[in-house]
């Protein structure tokens, strides 16, 4: 897959330690660095010894926090969902049941893919917990300006969480970066979640893309931050969801590798 | 002596005791009571952290929200084989931290910024709302034993969220020394602090 063809070069990546434990990178190379990581025992040592160390900084920064914050924080926790553990991982016995507020789809373990650069969620809970909890996370940002949009946008999203054939799948990278898609192939709609990677340099988007056999990928539009998009019209055909970096504004056609791609066969496109 | 584990108060409460742990196993099962907790005792060290980075007032509140509320949400990703529960808590913040005054700086308030401090130490710059913990002194004071080139190439990254690449230009340094003294600087500041505690 592209993501993994974009690996490091140039320098000598172990100099990147304290730069990394320091957040001295950017995003590119914080990534790409992420991904050594992974496979880098004295990297991963060597990090973890730096980062305490950056931490002893945090510390002597400490103030209090106004009261206000407290009580807004508080409200705000109690209407926001949870994410269940990161695939590969046990669940401790303490986690009790996730809220959903309302009720789940039908979990369907799906076997992990390969740690740690890019695997599937453990249930198909987990990707539609993370839709819905980027759901709440903006509803709380939502400005009255954009209402009208908004519940346009609601409409479309409660459509395909209603359609009966409604499945949901993520892909993450162990670095709390995800993209997640809950779709309908009866309907040929989806809502798609970006998660976990900011938003592009100045004057870049992050555009959405549909891979289809023996055709170009085709735009399904832009996404902003981790607002979920929805989108129709997809065929049946389709293979794969795909997430480029491109100029402002979007390409007609994608203009560099994949930043993620996540695949469509599990919830039952690609026939 | 220095103040440990659970203190309802911000400041200078060092707490890198069980704590923290304990409580975020219990956040992630959606345990309410245990979050308020842990907002007692990570609050103040999260709301430190973030103004100092990105300085605005009502930007970091935003900043210090979402830091808060995303670790509600992915308490469950909390992997204690990686490290303490404050020290993930701290380096999600950071993060944030420097994304926010990175995207602030893009969008040309970097005069501003720059103006504010211009021609001081970066060290300089904590706040003194609060009564000067301990664990502020001796990091203050271990800052002032670094030479002059690793301290001003761990704060500006750290405090003031430059890239290394940043720094070097600012420093006129070349990259691989900036990332040197930012290694050389932490390593020296762990000896000073003694140890990872």
């Amino acid at each position: 897959m592209s993501v993994f063809t974009r690996l490091l070069r140039r320098e000598d990546p172990h100099s990147l330690a304290a730069p990394y434990a320091l957040d001295a990178l950017d995003p590119a190379e914080r990534r790409r660095f992420g991904k050594h990581l992974a496979g880098c025992g004295r990297c991963t040592a060597e990090v973890r010894e730096l980062s305490e160390d950056a931490v002893r900084l945090a510390w002597s920064t400490a103030a209090p926090a106004p009261a206000a914050l407290r009580e807004r924080v508080l409200a705000a926790v109690r209407t926001t969902p949870q994410e269940p553990a990161p695939a590969g991982r046990p669940r401790t016995a303490q986690l009790p049941p996730h809220v959903w507020g309302v009720q789940p789809p039908p979990a369907r373990a799906r076997r992990a893919g390969p740690r740690p650069l890019f695997v599937p969620f453990a249930t198909v809970t987990a990707a539609a917990a993370l839709v819905i909890a980027s759901l709440f996370a903006v509803q709380t940002h939502r400005t009255e300006g954009r209402l009208a949009a908004e519940r346009a946008r609601a409409r479309d999203i409660a459509h395909v969480l209603a359609a009966p054939d409604a499945r949901a799948t993520a892909g993450t990278d162990g670095h709390g970066r995800a993209l997640a898609v809950v779709a309908s192939p009866s309907e040929g709609r989806a809502v798609v979640t970006l998660s976990g990677y900011g938003s592009p340099s100045r004057g870049r988007v992050h555009q959405l893309w549909l891979t289809r056999p023996g055709a170009g990928p085709r735009s399904l539009g832009l996404l902003s931050g981790d607002t979920p998009l929805a989108v129709k019209g997809l065929e049946k055909s389709a293979v794969s969801l795909a997430v480029t970096v491109e100029p402002n504004g979007g390409s007609a056609h994608p203009t560099g590798q994949p930043v993620v791609q996540l695949t469509l066969k599990s919830v039952g496109f690609g026939e | 002596m220095r103040m440990r584990g659970v203190t309802g108060t911000a400041g200078c409460g060092h707490g890198r005791g069980e704590g923290a742990e304990v409580l975020l196993v219990r956040v992630a099962g959606g345990d309410h009571q245990a979050f308020e907790e842990l907002y007692g005792l990570i609050s103040g060290p999260v709301f430190g952290l973030v103004r100092r980075v990105v300085r605005d007032p009502a930007q970091s509140e935003e900043v210090v929200q979402e830091v808060l509320l995303e670790l509600w949400r992915s308490a469950a990703r909390f992997d204690p084989a990686r490290g303490s529960a404050l020290s993930w808590i701290l380096t999600l913040a950071h993060r944030r931290a420097v994304d926010r005054v990175r995207s602030a700086r893009a969008a040309g308030e970097r005069e501003q910024r720059e103006a504010l401090r211009a021609g001081e130490p970066a060290f300089d710059h904590v706040t003194e709302e609060v009564e000067a913990g301990l664990e502020r002194e001796w990091v203050r004071r271990c800052l002032r034993r670094l030479t002059d080139l690793q301290r001003q190439s761990v704060t500006l990254a750290y405090y003031d969220g430059y890239t290394y690449r940043e720094v070097a230009e600012r420093l006129s340094l070349p990259l691989g020394t900036v990332k040197t003294r930012m290694r050389d600087g932490l390593n020296r500041l762990r000896g000073c602090l003694g140890g990872a505690a």
